[in-house]
């Protein structure tokens, strides 16, 4: 695999049980659980997917928690490429919650993150239309005015899952092709990253500077 | 309750423990692991009952809450603070502001901080600025973290390094005769370099070969135990003061003349040590802010553990008897093993906090100067020491420095951070703190100003034809240079931190012994009657160490005191661990290591601390 690999950092925001772990075990495993734990912990997962020429791999957070007493780590979110805020169509308060976390997205992270706004569990509504409480055109005219990506999925059956994931890879400026004009330093940062779980670096190092 | 009896770790008590088999593709039962091994769903309030309530978010508690969450305690973590870090923490320009205004109000007895002062910018930061206040990341207590030491082999064996990014950090500067040194710290250094004689070239290499393995010499260094590490490379080898005040200082770290000598000989070898573990650097820094981000990232994992966080909570008092602890709120938990604090967090009507002797003063600077003239080629940060001595204000105290450009994302291209701090106290820290400030603006004014980058000693070409970028460049003209412009400050903020720990002492473990039911012969154990925090054990404020070395001993000292042993401190079963080839994306039927599946198929994993590579190579004569 020579092409070259973008790294994307996409956190996960939203209501408890809206299923949020669910899209990811959807995406990275093609897996779904009726019942599923709440999340407490998670740290992270990647996916690497591929897009036309390019390689993105996915660094995927799911919440480990610390949203539930609105104690989210600032380190969470900062310098995310990417974010996707989950809410249930058939509760109306993780709706609310959904755009809350679009604004908190606004202001407190990077400005080039790009948001998909996700409404989930539509196989409930396959049954029983009654059942939906937020509205598509609702969330659509959100997005519009945001400026988020819109999908409505399924973890259960995997409806539009991976689409929402290769919709954001589209989005992201991919390393390689616009390096140039980079924004905001996005993947530059990779580069002077050292990896700490790594020594083997050193004993190159140390040749090439004995004398 | 003495020692509590080893609970099951995380690992043993997942679900998927007995079952997992490493990179298995044939379970066939769906099993989904539990997330961190939480059986009940999330309770909508606060815990009525934790083995263990953590008060404070700073680096010793952060780390210690990590550590307890995986052996299989029960946490909850609070902070009296709307944000992460505490003592450690890193805030915006705004934060800083609030964080001023509450010492200035602070109800509490024992507040550790006092004397802030801050000047902010208004034109230049703010609504509609040129910067905004979220832009900068300044911190409350700036670290450098050693490539070999004991919290990064914690960091990579929690895998909590994989939450943060490191960048390197290989330009010490000591300041000298009013000018900035550059370090000479290798063998090639200090062959190439021209101002020193053989002889001192000689007994340099001498002194670096003793230290790698100083203990196992006694004869070398034993007559001289109790005297100075300055006395001892004076006399007994024979170094001339820039070598002596590079070591001491700048190597070592040491903040004045007087540091014994087995302790300057083990922190001069922790930088030689250090130097080559990553690369030709010896310390490196976490970007985004440092102390604030290293505790952040043990919060979360801590969280991932399944310890429940809760902010803008603020103990009210303790009942030792009943085990309740109430907060500010009205919420109550009962907590059935032990209560830990840190002195910033104190209930009002605390009456048990150690007694902070120790002053550490600090100022920060945010100034318009990008000051890549102080950083190496693809570096954005720096040390700068000033030797006792050195500074017009005559200090006796070292005043270390720690700066820190765009590149670290603290703050914005065109700008820096300055961090300036000294253990010297009262009025004539402050002389000191500002003399050093002065020296800095005029340094970075000159070696930044356009008329003399044409100037020869601005790089030196060494016998191979390469240039050796040398920051002595501008040496010789310092004196008769007056800046015509002046730095631009961004903000100015000057503090002073108490601290229960005297320089570059490690935390005294008898500190820990506020613990009525330990019962511990000690004055402070005792039942005072309408104290608030009878019971509660205190952490240490941090110390003046720059470096992150006293965290992990310190979290190590009180997580034995709850567990009863450290022999599983950060003892974490990844259960990924030998498996990091796994196919992402394939399915092993559900059972994906969710909860700390991090896994980096680029990386070979490898564990930092016993790495078998030569230490300093070229140091080997
Ligand atoms: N019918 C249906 N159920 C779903 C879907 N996605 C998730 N669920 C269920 O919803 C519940 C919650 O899913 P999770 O994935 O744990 O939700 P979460 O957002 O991660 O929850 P927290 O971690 O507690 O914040 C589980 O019982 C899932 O089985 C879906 O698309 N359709
Ligand atoms: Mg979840």
């Amino acid at each position: 695999m020579s092409n070259p690999i973008t790294s994307i950092k996409l956190v996960l925001l939203g209501e408890a049980a809206v299923g949020k772990s669910s899209i990811v075990l959807r995406f990275v495993s093609n897996d779904f659980s009726e019942n599923k734990e709440p999340t407490i912990g998670a740290a992270f997962l990647t996916q690497r997917v591929n897009i036309n020429d390019h390689t993105v791999k996915f660094e995927i957070w799911d919440t480990a928690g610390q949203e539930r007493f609105a104690s989210l780590a600032p380190m969470y979110y900062r310098n995310a490429q990417a974010a996707l805020v989950v809410y249930d169509v058939t509760k109306p308060q993780s709706f609310i919650k959904a755009r809350h976390w679009v604004k908190e997205l606004h202001e407190q992270a990077s400005k080039n993150i790009i948001i998909a706004l996700v409404g989930n569990k539509i196989d409930i509504l396959e049954d029983n239309e009654n059942e939906r409480k937020v509205a598509r055109e609702e969330a659509e005219k959100l997005a519009e005015e945001e400026g988020l990506l819109f999908f409505e999925t399924s973890a259960k059956t995997g409806t539009n899952i991976s689409e929402v994931f290769l919709g954001i890879g589209e989005k992201i400026p991919l390393k390689g092709l616009e390096d140039e004009h980079n924004n905001n330093g996005l993947n530059v940062t990779e580069d002077q990253r050292i990896n700490l779980a790594n020594t083997a670096n050193a004993s190159e190092n140390a040749s090439a500077c004995s004398c | 309750m003495l020692s509590p009896e080893r609970r099951t770790s995380m690992a043993e008590r997942r679900p998927s423990f007995a079952n997992f088999s490493g990179n298995s593709n044939h379970i066939d039962t769906l099993m989904v692991p539990h997330l961190a091994g939480i059986e009940d769903p999330l309770p909508e309030t606060t815990p009525e009952k934790v083995d263990v309530l953590i008060a404070g978010t700073g680096l010793v508690e952060s780390v210690l809450a990590a550590a307890l969450a995986w052996q299989g305690s029960n946490v909850l973590h609070v902070d009296s603070n709307d944000y992460y870090g505490d003592s450690a923490a890193t805030l915006t320009v705004d934060q800083i502001k609030n964080w001023v205004n509450r010492i200035h109000n602070s109800k509490n007895e024992s507040e550790p901080y006092k004397n802030a002062k801050l000047y902010i910018s208004s034109s230049n930061i703010g609504p509609d600025c040129k910067y905004a206040s979220r832009d900068f990341g300044i911190d409350l207590s700036p670290k450098i973290l050693f490539a070999k030491s004991d919290l990064l082999s914690i960091l990579v064996k929690s895998r909590v390094h994989q939450y943060l990014e490191f960048q390197s950090l290989s330009t010490f500067h000591t300041y000298e005769n009013d000018s900035f040194e550059k370090l000479t710290n290798t063998k090639q250094d200090i062959f190439t370099d021209q101002n020193l004689t053989l002889m001192t070239k000689r007994n340099l290499m001498k002194f670096l070969k003793f230290v790698l393995n100083w203990e196992k010499m006694p004869e070398i260094w034993q007559p001289y135990a109790d005297k100075s590490i300055t006395d001892f490379l004076f006399n007994k080898f024979k170094l001339e003061k820039p070598q002596v005040f590079e070591l001491v200082f700048s190597i070592g770290l040491c903040s004045n003349m007087d540091t014994k000598v087995p302790l300057a000989l083990n922190r001069i070898r922790r930088y030689l040590v250090s130097y080559d573990v990553y690369g030709p650097f010896p310390v490196l820094y976490s970007k985004y802010g440092g102390a604030g981000e290293v505790s952040q990232g043990f919060c979360r994992s801590a969280a991932v553990a399944g310890a429940t966080y809760k902010l803008n909570e603020k103990l009210y008092s303790y009942n030792p008897t009943t085990q309740v602890a109430t907060f500010t709120d009205g919420s109550k938990v009962t907590v059935t093993e032990k209560i830990i604090m840190s002195p910033t967090q104190a209930p009002e009507g605390n009456k048990h906090v150690p007694e902070q002797k120790y002053e550490v003063n600090r100022m920060v600077c945010l100034v318009e100067k990008d000051c890549k003239e102080w950083f190496s080629e693809d570096e954005s940060a720096a040390v700068v020491v000033f030797p006792p001595g050195s500074l017009k204000s005559g200090n006796k105290h070292v005043v270390q420095t720690l700066i820190m450009g765009s590149g670290s994302e603290c703050c914005p291209q065109g700008t820096s951070i300055w961090y300036l701090s000294t253990t010297e106290s009262g009025v004539r820290a402050e002389m000191d703190l500002d003399a050093a400030l002065e020296a800095l603006e005029i340094s970075i004014i000159r070696e930044s100003s356009e008329e003399i980058t044409n100037d020869n000693d601005i790089v030196q070409i060494s016998d191979d034809g390469r240039p050796i970028i040398n920051s002595v460049r501008l040496g010789q003209s310092f004196k008769e240079y007056v800046p015509r412009e002046s730095v631009q400050h961004l903000m100015k903020l000057s503090y002073t931190q108490l601290t229960s720990t005297p320089p570059f002492d490690v935390v005294n473990p008898a500190l820990f012994d506020n613990d009525e039911l330990n019962n511990r012969a000690n004055s402070v154990n005792k039942f005072i009657p309408n104290a608030s925090d009878n019971g509660i054990i205190y952490t240490a404020m941090p110390s003046s160490e720059i470096s992150y070395d006293e965290v992990v001993t310190a979290a190590k000292v009180l997580y034995e005191k709850i567990v009863g042993s450290d022999d599983d401190f950060f003892d974490v079963d990844f259960e990924d661990d030998d498996n990091d080839a796994m196919p992402t994306g394939a399915s092993v039927n559900g059972v994906i290591n969710y909860e700390n599946a991090i896994e980096d198929d680029e990386e070979d994993i490898q564990m930092g601390e016993d790495d078998s590579n030569e230490f300093v190579g070229e140091m080997e004569i």
